[in-house]
């Protein structure tokens, strides 16, 4: 860790232009640079947006890691300099558009070079490579999605000590990939998109380390049984066949198979003959499989992802028995139940994270999701939960079901985006200690819903989309110092200058609405223009508004105008004339 | 002062600094240094020399202590660094851990 002087020195050098000029001649100190200082000095040179070639020339004896990813500016010329940094470990230059094959060739016969990462550099081709294959000390090589074809891909053969390889996006064919069998180090593989198939997925069995295989989007359709491997990525393949003759034992502690489809024997056995003792992530998200009966024998799993699966309820006892060390669980967009969100309480002791979204599910969901008692994240969207629970005998729409969630006192995150809550049920919401995170979006909100939220003391994020808002309760809304970012996307209701005056009040906080386009930070606050009359007019009303205090008894606010006013004032928002919109937010706010 | 109460730091060319203890302490070389149990021939004389640091460079470390001192007990004021100092004062810094 970086002391607090050092942080200072490192400020006070990269101030400007001028005073780089005043360090930048003392030779015998940066060559005296520990190599941590001058890689944290070149980084913060960057940002400072103070770095350019011939300045990277001072760093040449003592940086060892330098990370350029994503600066358009490096190209050719920065490549030459790189090139003679004789203690260089580790260079990140993907997605610098600018570097090219001949780029390249400036790094031939780098001696210390472990680490280089090109990904996304569209103009390195096979015969950047060629420069390439000269540094013998090559350990890590990042090239997926650049121009490099199957002759480049051949060539690096001859980087024996490649640990790590990733070839992602690259037209890598059967016999492309047997010629890298000489790589006998690897340990992480990435071939996604490849056009690697069975008869070219034998060649991994010569990979006798390789702990991280991805071979997503390819026409391999075998399980590899592999004995190292720990982490496998399968996505969107066709899988027919998992581990044949006796199954291999080997430490799998995450699978991946987004958007696999499984047939013949893989659909009925699946992950029968696996060993998963493990395994501790498993994405079946989007898969064909439609038997579980795997799911008990992975006692270790913590992040259990089947969101788009085709199954119900009677899945839900498989996730039970193994529920105990489950702490990410994602059941989206699936077919069930209330009925089976009770079949889990009690079996998740730790599950700290819950998606529901796009279930089946109601308010006695919310009942049972309140017996978990880690729980941080809770998404709801797009259900049918409603804030109400009936219950005979009590007053219809007197038992709120999100009071129960109070008894989560670790939540942070909650979602309830499309589902049918009003704002009497958001009610419970204005005690909730720990939110953080909190996202509506239903047309049936107002103003009063902000009203309870203002005393959430520490949410940083408000979504309340597509609600029916007006200025008035947008000027009334006190947030809490904490809220960074309120969503108001949709919220037609309201005007540019209620959100202009808004933002101003709080220019800590980024509004997001149709209206709003960039707002720069120091453009609010700081530097206020001349207000024309109609801004000024609205901005007096504000502060009044400001002192006043809500009535219990909220109206929604749409009762307030009839169908013909909502319709033009739909209208004018979008349409009007600054001008003519000050005046209309003005009388809108003094009625 | 007490002569317990102070240290005497050394720079390269030989020029002594004497300052509080618990100045010198913001320093976590220094401290180590400083409270070690072993025979440390520092923690005995109160002295400490610092080959490697120039008396500019060492003025200026001392300085940073006092200001430390003060921004911890809330004077929130700025240390000034001049740019052709910064590149020794860091690499002082670094060595000093503070």
């Amino acid at each position: 860790m970086e002391s607090e002087l050092v942080g200072l020195c490192i400020e006070a050098a990269c101030q400007s232009r001028e005073s780089v000029e005043k360090w930048r001649r003392q030779r015998r100190s940066l060559e005296r640079l520990p190599s941590q200082l001058a890689d944290a000095l070149l980084r913060r040179l960057l940002t400072r947006r103070l770095l350019y070639p011939s300045l990277l020339e001072v760093f040449k004896h003592s940086a060892e890691e330098i990370d350029l990813r994503g600066e358009n500016s490096v190209d050719a010329e920065w490549m030459a300099y790189l090139g003679g940094f004789r203690n260089l470990r580790s260079l990140k230059v993907s997605d610098c558009h600018r570097v090219t094959s001949s780029a390249l060739w400036a790094m031939t016969g780098m001696t210390s070079l472990k680490e280089l990462d090109l990904s996304r550099c569209l103009k390195v081709t096979d015969a950047g490579i060629q420069h390439l294959i000269s540094i013998s000390s090559l350990e890590k090589l990042y090239a997926s999605e650049t121009g490099v074809t199957t002759n480049g891909i051949v060539l690096l053969s001859s980087l024996k000590n490649l640990s790590v390889l990733d070839l992602g996006g690259l037209p890598v064919t059967d016999q492309a990939l047997s010629s890298l069998k000489a790589l006998t180090k690897l340990q992480y593989l990435d071939l996604w998109g490849s056009k690697v198939s069975n008869k070219g997925a034998a060649v991994f069995q010569k990979f006798s380390k390789l702990s991280f295989l991805n071979i997503a989007w390819t026409n391999v359709t075998k399980f590899p049984n592999l004995s190292s491997l720990e982490c496998l990525n399968m996505s969107n393949c066709t899988i027919n066949s998992i581990l044949e003759g006796d199954g291999g034992k080997a430490p799998l502690s995450k699978l991946i198979f987004s958007g696999a489809t499984f047939i013949g024997e893989a659909e009925a056995e699946a992950f029968i003959y696996v060993e998963t003792s493990f395994l501790s992530f498993l994405d079946l998200s989007k898969s064909s499989l439609q038997k579980f009966c795997f799911l008990p024998s992975m006692k270790a799993l913590k992040h259990l992802d089947l969101s788009f699966v085709m199954i119900g309820d009677d899945l839900v006892k498989h996730i039970a028995c193994i529920g105990v060390d489950l702490k990410n669980l994602n059941l989206s967009n699936t077919r069930l139940t209330s009925a089976g969100v009770e079949i889990l309480v009690g079996h998740v002791p730790n599950l700290e994270v819950l998606s529901l979204s796009s279930t089946l599910i109601d308010d006695v969901a919310v009942l049972y999701i309140s017996n978990m008692p880690l729980m941080k994240v809770v998404d709801l969207s797009n259900t049918n939960v409603k804030g109400f629970i009936h219950r005979a005998g009590a007053e219809p729409r007197s038992v709120l079901s999100l009071q129960a969630l109070e008894s989560l006192s670790h939540l942070e995150m909650l979602n309830l985006e499309q589902t049918r809550v009003q704002d009497d049920a958001l009610k419970p919401l204005s005690s909730f200690q720990e939110l953080r995170n909190l996202s509506l979006r239903s047309t049936s909100l107002t103003d009063l819903s902000l009203h309870y939220l203002s005393s959430l003391p520490k949410l940083t994020n408000l979504s309340i989309r597509d609600s029916v808002l007006t200025n008035f309760g947008l000027a009334s809304f006190i947030p809490s110092r904490t809220l960074k970012m309120l969503d108001l996307r949709g919220c037609w209701l309201l005007t540019e200058d209620a959100i202009l005056s808004f933002s101003k009040n709080h220019p800590q906080i980024e509004v997001r609405h149709e209206l709003v386009h960039i707002l720069p930070a120091d453009n609010i606050g700081s530097s206020r223009p001349s207000p024309s009359r109609s801004t000024s007019r609205t901005l007096l009303v504000n502060k009044k508004l400001g002192n006043i205090h809500i009535s219990p008894c909220f109206v929604d606010q749409r009762l307030k105008y009839s169908k013909q006013e909502l319709l033009e004032l739909q209208y004018s928002s979008i349409h009007a004339s600054p001008l003519d919109r000050g005046i209309n937010t003005s009388q809108m706010e003094l009625n | 002062m007490k002569k317990e109460d102070t240290v005497k730091l050394i720079s390269a060319e030989g020029f002594e600094f004497v300052i509080d203890k618990e100045a010198a302490m913001v320093s976590q070389t220094i401290y180590n240094m400083l409270t070690s149990p072993g025979s440390f021939a520092e923690t005995q004389h109160g002295e400490v020399t610092f080959p490697e640091i120039s008396t500019t460079i060492l003025e200026k470390i001392c300085k940073y202590f006092y200001w430390h001192l003060q921004f911890a007990s809330g004077k929130e004021t700025e240390f000034p660094i001049e740019p052709e100092l910064t590149l020794e004062l860091m690499m002082a810094a670094n060595y000093l851990h503070t």
